[in-house]
């Protein structure tokens, strides 16, 4: 449905909305030089220059939406107080613990459902990733050829993917029930029986998730220097114990932050969830998904803004936590 | 050196300030550059109403080339998020064509204008205006058309004659069952579809002062089970359905019978002819007749509006809604016209489709608009699928249902 003359309007739309931030930015620029090498003669005006247009979008794209939401976390915006909602102090985030989240579910319940979503995913994606990784990781006729179809499904766009997939989740015309019913068994209600439902959606994020970690582990495997495992094949070292003190510890700086950018998006993952998750089943609900109803299905504007922050500083605890506990930042690799 | 930056810096401020006066993604002002006209609709491609109104806009265009417009279709819940969302962002669409019980969250918060003022309301049908008053008696969109209620949908080659009543339902299913076909689906997951049965049953999702819920009920109670009982003890429903899939299986002959809208006419009259058939929801034995909600679809128009714009805009509503494209209409998408003129037509007073569907709209009731709807919506959608699924009591159901109203009303 999309005619010429509405890509052109689009296009006009487009355009010149990228002058204007040209312009800006060419604008600051010119001021900066001004300010910071004509007037002051600063030293790291140079610097300066450079970084002030991310400065400026970071702030406008990020910082101030946070702001915004701070304050909106402490209102009781919602349909009825749309335009100027009263602020209300600490009341949403008192709620978020108190009151369910979800139509029924409560925080911590919620909480529950998505630790097990990420651990599951978390589990299988460095699980199957790595076990991938070593096999690609050997002189083997159309390495080049496997590595591309496996990470196939890294180069879907996400939500087409899904969406995909639960096409193949329906229950009449779904793939999978088509092919256990060939097989003489009973056909799964992917969409309303909770426990399949959660299957259906680690399926989903696993499939998803295994071609990122396989691609990380394989950079991480590749620089591990050959001569360690010469030394130990002279030793008569078994592939386990080739595995177990040569390969995992030298893979852990490249295998921590892989865990902790995928355990922050598996947490955070909202397309699979809510996608697949089609009748809104409680069950299959994580923080995420529940955030989003709260704002835009139950209205709840105010009380959304808190659980959003609530789900961030969970967040930031973890990280902290992790990063002191594993301390392979730091360099130190061998436990 | 220092002249030529100054003299740059004063050309970009002069450049920002006179490309601020004209800024982008707002409609243009008349006369020089036209006026565009963001529509948002509610109707999808399967049934052919995004092509009608695509058609409409193009058909207004060509008479008044100042004009244009951006169809978008959005399904109903998404076009109402997504409506608030862009308001909150002062960038809603110039125009709405959406559903009546959009009307209760949309005027709680103050995102749309009465249309008491722009259109001449007399000429359309009152059942159809109603349904968008408030209790002060304002008018808060256009009439399109009238009706977007359930009715009882049969393929006359699997189904000769439909059941008068449950009991003859679940009699005929059992026959229908034995010779391999699926006697009657609906959409499973939207209680929408579930709510005709209370009328059945005789109750309400709300009390006589229209706002205070009542759906933990005696009668609430039996019109769940009810419909888990002709799910798994009568088979008479697919273990799992959603709104296509229990449209593809009507029109690829698999099931006999659909519960669905009046939107849907269109399709299963071109694809069906003379075998589709049309008759009320079946009455509840010990009961009555199930009364589907009654509304329509309007025009919604967002509150800030004004000027040459919210002229072209009220300017395209009559003439989508006049004599000739009501008419044009019932011909494309067989539905109730909302033009009180245009019922008196031969193209509606003879058709035996639109008979049935105006038979069952004398059983339905007006589906309540206030924003507690919202919360009674919410509340049933997971109850009634936990039913559905057989993972809760019907008595459970209820109880939970009726709890995460009173909660969701108090925290509205």
């Amino acid at each position: 449905m999309i005619t010429p003359q509405t890509m052109l309007v689009s296009l006009k739309e487009v355009g010149s909305t990228v002058l204007y931030l040209l312009a800006a930015a060419a604008l600051i620029e010119v001021i900066l030089y001004l300010v910071l090498v004509k007037w002051l003669k600063y030293k790291y005006a140079f610097a300066f220059m450079l970084m002030a247009p991310a400065i400026v979008g970071l702030f406008f794209l990020i910082i101030y939406p946070l702001l915004w939401e701070l304050r909106l976390s402490f209102t009781n915006m919602s349909l009825r107080a749309f335009r100027d909602p009263d602020f209300i102090g600490l009341t949403n985030y008192i709620k978020v613990f108190t009151e369910p989240v979800l139509k029924q579910k409560y925080f911590f319940p919620l909480l529950g459902q998505t630790v097990v979503w990420t651990v599951i995913n978390i589990f299988f994606h460095v699980t199957g990733g790595l076990a991938l990784a070593m096999l690609l990781n050997r002189n083997m006729k159309g390495r080049g050829i496997y590595r591309t179809i496996l990470i196939l499904p890294w180069a879907i766009p996400q939500v087409i993917a899904v969406l995909a997939w639960r096409g193949e989740f329906n229950y009449t015309y779904g793939y999978f029930n088509v092919l256990l019913q060939a097989i003489g068994l009973q056909p799964i209600q992917w969409m309303t029986n909770p426990t399949a439902n959660f299957a259906a959606m680690c399926i989903t994020n696993i499939w998803l998730g295994i071609p990122f970690m396989m691609v990380t582990l394989l950079g991480g495997l590749q620089s591990i220097n050959s001569e360690y495992y010469e030394a130990a094949e002279m030793d008569g070292a078994s592939g386990w114990q080739k595995f177990k003190s040569i390969t995992y510890p030298l893979l852990q700086p490249v295998l921590t932050p892989a865990v902790l950018l995928g355990t922050f998006w598996t947490f955070n993952n909202f397309n699979v969830p809510f996608f697949i998750n089609q009748n809104e089943l409680e069950s299959s609900d994580i923080l995420v998904t529940g955030l989003f109803r709260a704002a835009f299905q139950y209205n709840r504007y105010g009380f959304a803004a808190a659980f959003a922050f609530v789900i961030f500083a969970l967040l930031l605890i973890f990280t902290i936590f992790y990063m002191r506990y594993t301390k392979t930042l730091k360099g130190d690799a061998q436990s | 050196m220092k002249k030529s930056y100054l003299f740059l810096a004063i050309a970009l401020i002069a450049t920002l300030v006179l490309g601020a006066c004209a800024q982008p993604g707002t409609p243009q002002e008349p006369a020089d550059e036209g006026i565009v006209i963001n529509l948002w609709t509610k109707e999808g491609e399967t049934d052919g109403g995004l092509q009608y109104v695509q058609a409409l806009a193009d058909a207004y265009t060509a008479q008044n080339p100042n004009v244009t417009f951006v169809v978008v279709n959005k399904d109903v819940e998404t076009l109402r998020e997504d409506f608030q969302t862009a308001s909150l962002a002062d960038a809603p669409p110039e125009l709405l064509w959406t559903v009546s019980d959009h009307l209760g969250p949309f005027t709680a918060a103050d995102l749309i204008q009465p249309v008491d003022s722009l259109v001449d309301l007399g000429a359309y049908v009152p059942s159809a205006v109603d349904a968008v008053k408030d209790p002060s008696g304002a008018t808060w969109g256009v009439p399109i058309s009238n009706g977007n209620h359930l009715m009882y949908l049969y393929n006359k080659d699997l189904q000769p004659v439909p059941p008068a009543n449950t009991d003859e339902l679940i009699a005929m299913g059992a026959d229908l069952i034995d010779a391999g076909i699926t006697p009657l689906v609906v959409n499973q997951t939207e209680p929408f579809f579930f709510v005709p049965w209370l009328g059945g049953f005789e109750t309400e999702v709300f009390a006589a002062d229209g706002v205070t819920p009542t759906l933990d009920t005696p009668e609430m109670v039996a019109a769940l089970q009810f419909v888990h009982d002709i799910k798994f003890n009568d088979g008479l429903m697919p273990l799992e359905s959603d709104g296509d899939v229990a449209d593809t299986m009507f029109k690829e002959g698999q099931a006999a019978a659909i519960i669905n809208g009046d939107w849907s006419l269109g399709t299963y009259k071109e694809l069906f002819g003379d075998s589709l058939g049309v008759a009320p929801i079946p009455e509840v034995v010990g009961g009555t007749w199930p009364a589907p909600y009654t509304s329509g679809v309007f025009f919604m128009i967002p509150k800030d509006l004004s000027g040459p714009t919210l002229d072209a805009v009220v300017d395209f509503m009559v003439f989508a809604t006049n004599l000739e494209n009501q008419v044009e209409m019932v011909e494309k998408l067989t539905r109730l016209p909302a033009l009180a003129a245009a019922l008196d037509d031969p193209i509606i007073t003879a058709d035996p489709i639109l008979a049935g569907s105006a038979e069952q709209m004398t059983y339905g009731t007006p589906m309540p608009t206030v924003l507690e709807m919202r919360c009674v919506w919410d509340a049933l959608k997971p109850e009634m699928q936990a039913v559905f699924n057989d993972t809760k009591s019907a008595t459970d159901a209820a109880a939970a249902a009726q709890a995460a109203a009173v909660a969701c009303i108090a925290n509205q």
